[in-house]
């Protein structure tokens, strides 16, 4: 299925513009096969009218879907280490601290992709706290990349990007040229398709929520939007973790901002913002 | 025991998508199934051996113009630069290496794998049969792999 | 930082060496455990050494048990990096004390990563 000219043209466009990344003529093989499945997650027949959607009606967050399914290579695992390491030597005994007693965690791993941060978050709280029992609820707005999450099957260039080698071996096993998680695992996360614009997801309250990387694809508004339903399945005392460059600070002053190494998380506020 | 029957066709088209996307080409999308393979000009041809309770070899057949221009990605070498015959045969022979490495992990009972060869013709794996052929295009160019069975 | 890339292919050694170096390292090669052990006997430092397995005269695993065996030693972080790819062999390997391990086929992606887990990205001096 070969691509129309205008379709390309406006593709590399967007991307050149967001991301300073150039396609050149003869990558138009490449916008069609990272294109395709967000084509058919909007029940499209093909990437010109999937695009020529987009022009007609160009909403932001699907512009920014667009250029990262062009720029993005594989998602990886811990990826950043340092939130992994925060997760499970300050957020957890944190909240055991904060409630005595306390047998379960509920976890909530939003804009998941194909589930690698879910199920490091499972591994993570598997070697720290394993009488914890813990409930991770993974969601995306994506279907295809749920089915996949929930296979727990990954292939070899996946499980190469950031997976220490002693969780692979104790975690996986080989399933043909693939490496397939462990039922323990699987049986902690609960995929589950969900579009942050709107009401969260069943699963809470949670003590913890990772929404990393995602609120730099919008604007101020919806931030405040995404951050204040996040709020709204957080326990008081609960705690977010946002991505590398990310705050909500001048966003959203519910959050107390803690710092933990070289990272932070931030503290929901028992009292709430006004 | 053991056969190579494992290696079916999908497998190893997923394997050979995966060390071109990762090592040769950076991205994937450069190598497409070809429904027959198409004939060779100038064949070379690089090879491993396995061994496990079984034994076999992984085949890749090209055009000597294509191992060049495969040497030349594989090494990131500009595209107007000669390829000597040493890195013609050890960048060829590294394919082979991870694609038959690859494959080798399939099988059943854990085997060991020959240091990879170019040349050609290739030597006769005596009493082989074919267990799959594999036909790929890879930046346009037809290339080929195959695994025997002892 | 200084890092030993260790395999029998001279392109595998030149690829890893392309991506280290873009990362931040300077590199040095050996085509085999032996010329390995040679490197470091004679005073050569290195903070990561990258192996492969498959080597003639001293392969990749031998090399790892002999650097293991040397307390002088404690300090190289080891990484496979290998088209070994079987759930035994990785598990060998680390009981034999490796640090890591990268199966091939490999991106530059997937590299970075493992330095980063294991703390080993050069960071920029500052001026």
């Amino acid at each position: 299925m070969t691509l129309a000219a205008d379709t390309f043209s406006f593709v590399a466009d967007l991307v050149r513009q967001r991301s300073a990344i150039q396609l050149e003529s003869g990558k138009e093989y490449l916008v069609e096969s990272r294109l395709l499945p967000l084509a058919r997650d909007a029940k499209l027949p093909s990437v010109d009218a999937y695009v020529r959607g987009l022009r007609s009606v160009p909403r932001q967050h699907e512009l920014e879907r667009v250029v990262e399914a062009l720029t993005t290579n594989e998602t990886s695992w811990f990826r950043d280490v340092t939130p992994f390491r925060a997760l499970t030597d300050h957020v957890v005994p944190e909240l055991l601290a904060s409630r005595p007693g306390t047998s379960s965690l509920r976890v909530w791993s939003a804009a998941c992709s194909t589930g690698q941060e879910a199920y490091t978050i499972g591994m993570s709280l598997l070697e720290s706290a394993p009488k914890l029992r813990v409930h991770i609820t993974a969601t995306d707005l994506s279907q295809e990349v749920l089915v996949k999450g929930r296979s727990g099957r990954y292939s070899q260039l996946e499980v190469n990007r950031g997976l220490p080698a002693p969780m692979l071996v104790k975690h996986f096993t080989r399933v043909g040229t693939d490496w397939e998680i462990s039922q323990r695992l699987r049986s902690m996360v609960t995929f589950s398709k969900h579009n942050l614009m709107h009401a969260p997801p069943a699963g809470g309250p949670f003590d913890v929520v990772f929404l990393r990387n995602v609120l730099i694809y919008f604007d101020l508004a919806t931030k405040r939007d995404v951050l204040r339903r996040a709020q709204s399945v957080v326990r008081p005392g609960g705690f977010l973790l946002l991505g590398a460059a990310e705050t909500t600070i001048g966003i959203d002053d519910g959050w107390e901002r803690i710092p933990v190494g070289r990272s932070s998380v931030y503290r929901l506020n028992a009292r709430r913002a006004a | 025991m053991s056969t190579l029957a494992p290696f079916m066709t999908a497998q190893i088209e997923a394997i050979a998508e995966e060390v071109f996307a990762a090592m040769v080409d950076g991205e994937p999308g450069h190598l497409v199934p070809l429904p027959a393979p198409a004939e060779l000009t100038d064949p070379l041809y690089a090879w491993v051996d396995m061994h496990a309770d079984v034994s076999g070899r992984a085949l890749i057949a090209t055009d000597v113009t294509t191992a060049h221009a495969l040497a030349r990605a594989l090494l990131g070498m500009p595209d107007d630069e000669p390829v000597g015959e040493a890195d013609l045969v050890d960048a060829f022979g590294e394919v082979a290496n991870v694609v038959g490495g690859n494959l080798k992990a399939l099988l059943p009972v854990q085997g060991t794998l020959t240091l990879p060869r170019v040349g050609r013709p290739v030597p006769a794996l005596a009493g082989a049969t074919k267990v799959d052929e594999v036909a790929l295009s890879w930046r346009g160019l037809p290339l080929d792999i195959t695994v025997w069975q002892i | 930082m200084r890092a030993l890339v260790i395999d029998d292919s001279r392109a595998m050694r030149r690829i890893v060496s392309r991506i280290l170096a873009e990362i931040g390292y300077e590199t040095a090669e050996a085509a085999d455990g032996r010329q390995a052990l040679d490197l470091l006997e004679a005073g050569e430092r290195f903070d990561l050494a990258c192996i492969d397995w498959n080597m003639p005269v001293m392969n990749g695993l031998e090399l790892v048990v002999a650097v293991r065996a040397r307390r002088e030693w404690r300090d190289l972080t080891m990484m496979m990096v290998t088209t070994e790819s079987e759930h035994g062999q990785i598990v060998r390997a680390l009981a034999a004390g490796a640090h890591e391990y990268l199966i091939k086929p490999f991106t530059p992606d997937a590299i970075r990563d493992k330095l980063e887990l294991l703390g080993l990205v050069p960071q920029e001096e500052m001026a």
